[in-house]
């Protein structure tokens, strides 16, 4: 896989692109209770626009020009419908109960329905998002001779003491004497 | 026993609080460790201060001698799982003994370590960990917080032993004391469940109420439930044939072997033969199983002792003896119940613990555990040559001490069984005074080895502080002052009789009993045990071998290596980095149930009555389709023209959905669809350009190729009749139309598979989520492992990454 595109259609137009997929996939989670859609679909969406994002502008200005790590948006995903399902234990509920609110007249928007399943969707539309755009992000720049980490990320996911996958296999084996 | 009405609630926080208080501490613990360095123990020290004077003033209010108080904090009522916590005898006693002795320790570890000592705030934190631990197993009322507290002074146990984490020597007793106590608990959780589904309640105390009489029915379930439940406590309790992890737990500071190893943690075996002493103690196996291993394992342990050279390993192995006697006590037990039992425990924890103490510091101030370089510390050391004296006095039960007592009455209670059960009681009689003999050897050489005689020529004297001389003269003047007035210690302990456990009527414990055959035997005991250790002085090779006995752990180590040897072994024949030798065994063994339970069933399998529900000409078309993409996959050559077909596939299995109305599936296979088709590109991306061009597939008649195929086609016949078989056998009210029917008026919301996914199942949304997230973490991992690699020897492109198995050219050959 190449760096980055040649095609000019998709380079000029992708800031286009993914802002009206966004778009789309903000309103494809907050409709979700009702209509089909919801927090699942709406992560996919925004996380292959960003894949898109990698193929038009190259994986390595992507990483450099995303505002936040996309493993910590997951992570704050997961802490978000935690929180909205520990929510109603403050209030006498059970973990998980969900309240919804619903205004015939809100001011300015006309019908409104609001409630905590949007919170905990959120949550996972964070999460699907994330988790995609990082994974994607790690497996192409490693397979395409970019370095997948930075070094402070190296700290988060590896212990310092620890050796390369291979070598570690190849030493004990020796060490069995298999 | 008093009826269940009798019962004398009391509000459970209060008790709580006596349990958790230690645990509170932890933060503080933590938060000042770095500062005040090992002075955190003085911080420590306040918590079973507190936790004694809550736990004091609690009994003052709601306890008077005999009554059982219960109370319960509701956890997962429906399964009977409950934090239930229980005022009684036996517990207040042993909450006593690990708040006081947990108060000393806490004293002699302050001053123990050194002045530059690193962490002392984890330790202290763990050790308070631990307290709360042991308070909840010896105050648990509920067969399931027994257990859960019991595993975690396992926890507690193995931090502290891997305290100096560095050592090979911890890392390994560590993980010895872990495995041993971890695995054997298992059994005691399945003994526990037995019980609690013969009893038909976990809450201890009504088990304990119906006495015997709750194993009425249950056959030979009984001896199982006994034979797992004392498979727990003799882990837990380092008995026969777990002996050899007590040992080397000793690599752990010696505060943590006086208190954890010594005093309470190893008691919980004892304390749950004290507990299951009224259920089982009708049993046939009840005598011969506890009191035949622990009777085994006490002259085991003397004889292990004796042969020992290190002063904590003569000790721990002093403990196991001792333990191994506690444990076959309540095996003897009459139908009226025990005597003294507690006085036995007390008598051990005031000796063993002092003479802990005594060898931690003859560690500090020698520079050495070996006896046989010890010697003439007495003169140096007086304040500690007086406790390390009392201890093995008392050790060796020698008059005018607590141990004296506890023999005589041990003694005195196998003279009644010799009445009882005649010949049988030979061996516990001949144990008993045997392990004596042996006892009163090591203990006279314990202090003769290490305090008298000359010094060593080259010894490093480091002089200790006075401070931590204090604790372990505090616990050896309880064993002489109680030794010189038993009465007292005894009446003292009459209040915390149980019933049922203990014999109603009190025995008098004096120091005199006139002379009877008791006090001759203790005599020749003592007589016998000089000369023992005079003769093998002359014969000093004893010390320089160690018995094979003694090497258990290697041995145990070499299976523990063992194992992960042969999983290793097993993974590589299985191939596990190699799908295309493991998919057909998987393949083959679904087969094989799924098609043999439809063979079985078949009578069930119902005739092809809704034939025109299974043709429809739109989806018939798409599923055309999609089998014309398979056949792409199938005879395209390069794999990124395979890729592409096998997508198209996929595609096309999202109009199938649309045809059947559901829109939130075709959406999601879709997007799925897209981002796996650039993950796998990406991947593809890895391998050379020659093996991306792949080669034709060929069909050979050769019994690879037959046998793959074979699976193929049965994997594909197998889910076709599983689809007519699900289709023609509908279940009359499913329940998908329950979810439609709730989800506007439940879930408020019109869209029912949102509602199901955000609210009737959110819990599975929840654990899937964070499934996701771990997954991605731990992929995460694995890529730096790949990164580093990368980084060091090896190009880019040319590496066989793991994600793939590691023969991707060898793939691209054979198929």
């Amino acid at each position: 896989m190449t760096k980055h595109t040649d095609s000019i259609l998709l380079k000029s137009l992708i800031q286009l692109v993914l802002l009206m997929v966004n778009i789309l996939s903000v309103y494809v989670l907050f409709r979700g209770h009702q209509l089909p859609g919801g927090g699942f679909i709406a992560g996919l969406m925004t996380g292959i626009s960003f894949i898109l994002l990698g193929l038009a502008k190259g994986w390595e200005a992507l990483g450099k020009n995303l505002p936040v790590d996309p493993m910590r948006l997951a992570t704050t995903g997961v802490a978000l419908a935690l929180g909205s399902g520990l929510l109603p234990l403050l209030v006498g509920g059970e973990f998980l109960t969900q309240y919804n609110w619903h205004w015939e007249h809100f001011p300015m928007l006309g019908e409104l329905h609001l409630g905590t399943p949007l919170l905990f969707d959120t949550g996972v539309f964070l999460l699907v998002s994330g988790m995609t755009v990082k994974l994607v992000t790690v497996l192409v720049r490693s397979s395409s001779g970019l370095a997948p980490f930075t070094a402070e990320e190296e700290r988060y996911y590896a212990s310092i003491l620890e050796e390369p996958i291979e070598d570690k296999a190849r030493r004990r084996e020796e060490s069995d004497g298999l | 026993m008093p009826g269940l009405a009798e019962l004398n609630h009391f509000p459970a926080a209060l008790l709580l609080g006596v349990i958790v208080l230690p645990v509170l501490f932890v933060p503080a613990l933590l938060l000042f460790g770095n500062r005040l360095g090992r002075y955190t123990g003085l911080l420590a020290l306040l918590a079973p201060l507190a936790s004694t004077v809550w736990l004091t003033c609690l009994l003052r209010e709601h306890w008077s001698s005999g009554t059982v108080g219960t109370a319960a904090i509701e956890w997962v009522p429906f399964l009977g799982i409950n934090l239930a916590l229980v005022l009684d005898g036996i517990s207040i006693f042993y909450g006593y003994v690990i708040l006081g002795v947990g108060f000393l320790v806490c004293g002699y570890a302050t001053f123990y370590f050194s002045r530059d000592e690193k962490n002392m705030g984890p330790f202290f934190a763990y050790l308070m960990f631990f307290m709360t631990a042991m308070l909840g197993a010896v105050f648990a009322d509920n067969l399931f917080s027994l257990f859960i507290f019991w595993e975690l002074t396992g926890v507690a146990s193995f931090l502290l032993i891997g305290f100096s984490y560095e050592k090979r020597t911890s890392q390994l007793g560590a993980r010895r004391a872990l495995l041993i106590t971890f695995s054997t608990g298992l059994c005691l959780l399945a003994g526990f469940i037995l019980l609690g589904q013969q009893a038909g309640t976990f809450v201890l105390s009504r088990i304990a109420a119906q006495g015997g009489t709750v194993l009425e029915g249950s056959g030979w379930l009984a001896p199982v439930m006994l034979t797992l439940i004392m498979l727990g406590a003799f882990g837990k309790s380092a008995q026969f044939p777990f002996q050899f992890w007590l040992p080397g737990a000793m690599a752990a500071p010696t505060p943590v072997s006086a208190y954890l190893h010594s005093a309470t943690m190893v008691k919980l075996g004892v304390f749950l033969s004290a507990r299951m002493f009224p259920i089982f103690r009708d049993l046939d196996l009840w005598l011969p199983l506890v009191a035949g291993v622990g009777f085994a394992t006490m002259l085991l342990g003397a004889f292990l002792a004796f042969r020992s050279h290190d002063l904590k390993e003569i000790l721990a192995y002093s403990t196991v003896s001792q333990l191994g006697f506690l444990i076959g006590f309540y095996g003897l037990g009459g139908s009226e119940g025990v005597r003294f039992d507690l006085l036995h425990i007390a008598s051990h924890v005031f000796y063993k613990g002092s003479l802990f103490m005594v060898a931690g510091i003859v560690d500090h101030a020698a520079g050495t555990r070996d006896l046989r370089f010890l010697g003439g510390l007495g003169r140096r050391l007086p304040l500690t040559a007086v406790a390390a004296l009392l201890g093995a006095a008392s050790l060796a039960s020698i008059p005018l001490t607590t141990g004296f007592i506890s023999k005589e009455l041990a003694l005195a209670g196998l003279g009644d069984l010799w009445a009882e059960k005649g010949a049988l009681a030979l061996f516990f009689y001949a144990a008993v005074l045997l392990s004596a003999v042996m006892t009163v050897a090591f203990a006279l050489r314990l202090f003769v080895g290490a305090f008298t005689g000359k010094e060593p020529a080259d010894n490093p004297f480091h002089p200790p502080g006075f401070w931590v001389q204090l604790p372990p003269l505090a616990l050896a003047g309880a064993a002489l002052g109680f030794g010189v007035f038993p009465g007292v210690l005894g009446e003292w302990l009459d209040h915390f009789k149980v019933p049922g456990l203990q014999d109603s009527a009190s025995g008098e414990v004096a120091l005199w009993h006139g002379i009877n055959r008791e006090l001759l035997l203790s005599a020749a005991a003592i007589a016998l045990g000089i000369l023992l250790h005079g003769w093998a002085r002359k014969r000093e090779w004893h010390w320089n071998r160690v018995l094979s006995l003694q090497r258990l752990d290697r041995v145990f180590d070499r299976s523990v290596d063992t194992l992960g040897y042969v999983a290793k072994r097993i993974t590589l024949a299985l191939r596990a980095d190699w799908p295309p030798a493991y998919l057909p065994i998987v393949i083959f063994t679904l087969l094989a149930f799924v098609l043999s339970a439809f063979v079985v069933h078949r009578a069930e399998f119902g005739e092809f009555v809704n034939t025109e529900r299974l043709f429809d000409p739109w989806r018939s078309l798409v599923a055309v389709m999609v089998c014309i993409g398979l056949f792409g996959v199938l005879t395209l050559r390069r794999w990124t023209a395979q890729l592409v077909a096998l997508s198209v596939s996929g595609f096309f299995l999202t109009f199938y959905f649309v045809l059947y109305k559901a829109p939130d599936l075709a959406m999601t296979q879709i997007l799925v669809e897209s981002a796996s088709v650039v993950l796998v590109l990406v991947l593809i991306a890895r391998f050379s350009t020659g093996s991306r061009a792949g080669t034709r597939f060929e069909f050979r008649w050769n019994a690879k190729q037959v046998t793959r195929a074979l699976l193929s086609l049965g994997m594909g016949g197998m889910a076709t009749l599983l689809v007519v078989f699900a289709e023609l056998n509908r279940h009359p009210d499913p329940m998908g139309y329950h979810m439609l029917a709730l989800s506007q008026p439940l879930a408020e919301g019109t869209n029912a598979v949102n509602t199901i996914l955000v609210d009737f199942r959110a819990f599975d949304t929840m654990g899937e989520i964070t499934v996701l997230l771990i997954a991605t973490l731990a992929g995460m991992g694995l890529m730096v492992h790949y990164k580093r690699e990368k980084g060091t020897d090896r190009s880019a492109f040319a590496a066989p990454g793991f994600l793939l198995g590691k023969r991707p050219e060898r793939k691209g050959k054979s198929e």
